[in-house]
């Protein structure tokens, strides 16, 4: 029942408004929702709060082997200042570049047509279509010391700079995250009103001062928070970083380590580490709600501009640029597909020389990484979507009291990186009430921790366009709340659902951060497969895996683009 | 308003309780035949022992948990109350005997082909190997210098910075080499290789990187260097100091309260099989520790006749192994690498 015929009602019978207010809740008490509110929260606070708790506690409480708490260690030994320097410094670069590409890119995609403009388009696939575990390897593949450019172009007598250090890791993290911040962009200029600006220039601004003025304030926010979701990811990041960092150290493979040296015993360092992570990230959180709540505008029904044509030389520049940019973030797809069928003898790649026996192998011999894959993402995927439609629908929908609790909950992840959620949940579910170490259920509540984030937002992008008036419409003919729900609005959020679906499978298939740490003998992931094979330097068997784990992902987004029409990035104005 | 229930709730609660039933009910590993090894080998070496096992034990499966062996020993350590391995593979007498409570004594059938040196006198751990250290070096990286051919060679400015070696907290091998290097070139010796060296945390980098070329010379064991030699990548060479280098055998041995049961015995059986050992051999290039496999019919590495050794006390590095640890940490730190 909605509020109004609640207000007519309280009317007619004359009560006051605390009592009014009384009976709105209580009525409110009723319905399923505000309980399964408190359920999810509970949820939550167990299986999020609790092991980041754990984390910040342990880093005071623990004592490591050598009888120093995780503080007084990481304030001793220089190298860990450095780490927290380096990881500061390299977020911040990388941020900046990420930008300088994304920013430009989305501009000149969503306002002019140029020869070669499709295959721009494609770029969003490529950030969650290369797994983080396999891109720094394939890079060096190609300009690595021993890499087949650096090789080529040596023989010509051209020498390409070092790749290891500071070069590789801006480079490599620069073009696995730029496309954040290109979508994110992309669409929040789709969704600015171009009215707005013909406004400006009517009222006498120029072109190019009227576009800055107008379009700035109304971009920005977008722009800005994806920077803080770059910035976030390679502070995180761990993949990249544990290939390319011998000579940087940073924070998150220090903390790696940690934990690995730390398993069983007092988790003191590796809870100071994580720690740390977290109040760079809360930090860098605190600058950008500062820049962010200086100047708040939102266009409430925007006409999207239409996109010039472009043609001549500037046409074809634009084409180049974009074409190039495209080409290099593709760079690692191809060198899977290479390294997948080229031969080996032991860590030596035989280039040129073709088979298939990688791909055999991992089919007849090693299938077992790519069932627990299966497996575990299968379930995390299905229990994450659960959660992610309710919690929609909570918060979207729903509103009461711990609404805004549970709407921060669920963005926490967003916010820890997987190495600090394996971590927590480590710690949290070692041994006591639950007990999950050493299981699959605590990779699978690792999968779903990590990714609820991205499935919630998903599932609630078309929340927000559904009018409260059909619900209530279904309802004031006599169907109830709940069936109303399922016939009308679930429906109605299906696109978004299956979107949301596709998006947290396709990520968590590629999930190595967290899994790493909780994983047990048995139960590695195609991931933790490939990291492994990488390490031991085995390319080629790590490109065959790198193959079928880019399958496993292309599969269902190509289904649910090609067949179910689902708009996976919700870019589309 | 009527009530029909919680359907979505129930769903929730549902799909959530089923999903992690099904996966608490995936098969646990006492059931489905799986030893679990712990082992700081490469891939290559334990796939060794796996292709031969899926011969030798039909039905058994084994799996690996790896990293560095100090790491996967204090690991073991820490689990000690609720063991999760059966093996533990491998690390050399001067790591294992810091952890003596955690290997259960077993001797087994196969004990007879290994040389007496090669086995624990009360049969707390056996060798399936030997190892040679040598520093890996790729000459295209050497920039025009000569490539170093003695441990005093390498105590040269000229490789500051193009030199790299493992934690000896977390690899056994790392402890090999620097245990050694001390022994026969002095502390001063050693001080001086702590400012040439970067510290990797990890050794399986230190092969990765010299033969990705981000380093010049790589002080590792000669077998995973010399897979980069069979494969062909003609700048990678092998340098066995002529000032005599070190061996150590690489042990492995059986968990205290092995989950596995008879199975992990097996296994471990299988470990010092003629068969295991002569794949670690072909695939891995690691000498066997039978003594009637002749690593000349098989594999080009160089006899052992021609290597000099220089003889360490493994005893004496195990028992003083926490005290060089810390001495070297200093001398790293001081070196600002």
């Amino acid at each position: 029942m909605s509020e109004v015929s609640t207000a007519a009602a309280a009317g007619a019978t004359g009560l006051s408004a605390p009592s009014l207010r009384w009976a709105t809740t209580m009525r409110s008490l009723r319905t399923p929702w505000p309980w399964l509110t408190l359920a999810l929260l509970a949820l939550l606070v167990v299986f999020l709060l609790l092991p980041l708790v754990q984390v910040l506690i342990g880093s005071f409480s623990g004592i490591s082997r050598d009888g120093r708490s995780g503080w007084a260690i990481v304030a001793a030994e220089p190298r860990y200042l450095h780490a927290v320097l380096n990881t500061i410094m390299l977020g911040v670069v990388v941020t900046l570049f990420a930008l300088v590409i994304g920013v430009p890119l989305a501009w000149f995609t969503a306002r002019f047509d140029f020869p070669g403009k499709g295959i721009v388009a494609v770029l969003p696939l490529v950030t969650i279509v290369v797994p983080e575990v396999i891109a720094a390897q394939t890079w060096l593949m190609m300009v690595g010391n021993n890499g087949l450019v650096t090789r080529a172009l040596a023989e010509s007598g051209i020498e390409l700079p070092s790749f290891y250090g500071w070069t590789g890791l801006i480079t490599v993290m620069t073009f696995t995250y730029y496309t954040y911040v290109y979508i994110g962009t992309l669409a929040a200029i789709r969704g600015f009103d171009v009215q707005l600006e013909e406004a400006a220039q009517s009222l006498g601004t120029s072109p190019a001062a009227s576009r800055f003025k107008v379009m700035l304030p109304v971009v920005l926010p977008a722009v800005l928070a994806s920077a803080l979701l770059v910035f976030t990811l390679v502070v995180g990041n761990f993949a990249v970083a544990m290939v390319l960092s011998n000579r940087v150290p940073l924070l998150s493979v220090l903390t790696y380590q940690a934990t690995v040296s730390e398993v069983g015993s007092d988790p003191a360092l590796q809870s100071t580490l994580a720690t740390l992570s977290v109040a760079i990230v809360m930090l860098a959180l605190f600058a950008q709600r500062r820049i962010v709540a200086r100047g708040r505008r939102e266009v409430v029904q925007g006409r999207g501009a239409v996109a010039q044509r472009l043609a001549g030389w500037r046409g074809a520049l634009l084409g180049t640029a974009a074409g190039a940019v495209v080409a290099v973030s593709l760079l690692p797809v191809a060198s899977i597909v290479v390294g997948a069928f080229t031969q080996a003898r032991g860590p030596v790649m035989r280039w040129g020389q073709w088979t298939t026996a990688h791909l055999e192998r991992v089919f007849t011999r090693a299938i077992d990484p790519l069932l627990n894959t299966l497996t575990y993402a299968a379930i995390a995927t299905a229990i994450g979507i659960t959660l992610a439609t309710v919690i929609s629908v909570l918060v979207v929908k729903k509103r009461n009291a711990a609404t805004p609790l549970l709407d921060y909950l669920t963005a926490l992840p967003l916010a820890l990186s997987g190495t600090v959620i394996g971590i927590g949940l480590l710690m949290t579910f070692n041994t006591g009430w639950l007990s999950l170490t050493g299981t699959g259920a605590i990779i699978v509540l690792a999968y779903v921790v990590r990714r609820l984030p991205f499935g919630t937002r998903n599932a609630s992008s078309t929340l927000y366009n559904i009018p409260d008036s059909i619900e209530e419409a279904s309802i004031s003919l006599g169907v109830p709340p709940l069936r109303t729900f399922l016939r009308v609005v679930l429906p109605l959020m299906a696109p978004a659902i299956a979107a949301a679906a596709v998006l947290t499978w396709t990520t968590t298939v590629a999930e190595l951060s967290a899994s790493i740490i909780v994983y047990s003998g048995g139960r590695e992931t195609m991931p933790i497969q490939i990291f492994r094979l990488i390490d031991s330097g085995l390319m080629a068997q790590a490109s065959a895996y790198g193959l079928l784990l880019i399958a496993v992902i292309v599969l269902p987004i190509v289904l649910a683009t090609r067949f179910a029409r689902i708009d996976l990035f919700a870019s589309r104005a | 308003m009527s009530h029909i229930g919680h359907p979505v709730n129930r769903r929730t609660a549902i799909a959530s309780i089923a999903g992690l039933g099904a996966t608490l009910a995936l098969p646990s590993r006492a059931q489905s035949g799986s030893v679990v090894i712990y082992t700081s080998n490469n891939q290559q070496a334990f796939e060794a022992v796996v292709e031969t096992a899926s011969k030798r034990l039909p039905g058994v499966k084994l799996w690996a948990i790896t990293g560095g062996s100090g790491q996967l020993l204090r690991r073991l350590e820490a689990e000690a109350s609720k063991p999760q391995g059966d093996i533990f593979w491998s690390s050399s007498a001067n790591t294992l005997g810091a952890f003596k409570p955690l290997f259960e004594p077993y001797r087994s059938p196969e004990i007879g082909a290994i040389p007496a040196a090669l086995h624990h006198p009360q049969n707390l751990w056996s060798a399936s190997n030997v190892h040679v250290a040598v520093a890996m070096v790729n000459t295209r990286q050497l920039g025009g210098g000569a490539a170093p051919k003695t441990w005093a060679d390498l105590l040269d400015p000229r490789f500051k910075g193009k030199m790299i070696i493992a934690d000896p907290a977390n690899s056994s091998t790392a402890l090999t080499i620097l245990w050694g290097v001390e022994k026969m070139l002095g502390a001063d010796g050693l001080k001086r290789l702590a400012n040439n060296v970067k510290v990797t945390s990890a050794a399986a980098t230190v092969l990765r990187s010299v033969g990705q070329g981000e380093f010049a010379v790589g002080l590792t064991f000669e077998s995973n260097a010399y897979a980069y030699v069979a494969g062909g990548q003609k700048e990678i060479s092998l340098v066995y100091p002529s000032d005599g280098t070190f061996t150590t055998p690489e042990f492995f041995a059986l968990l205290k309260g092995a989950p596995a049961g008879e199975l992990a015995k097996k296994a471990f059986d299988h470990l010092l099989s003629k068969e295991a050992q002569t794949e670690l051999l072909l695939a891995a290039f690691r000498r066997p520790a039978r003594s009637d496999i002749d690593v000349s019919k098989h594999v080009q590495l160089p006899p052992m006749s021609s290597i000099k050794v220089f003889p360490i006390d493994e005893e004496e590095a195990a028992a003083k192994r926490g005290e060089f640890i810390k001495r070297w940490q200093a001398l790293v730190a001081a070196s600002g690498n």
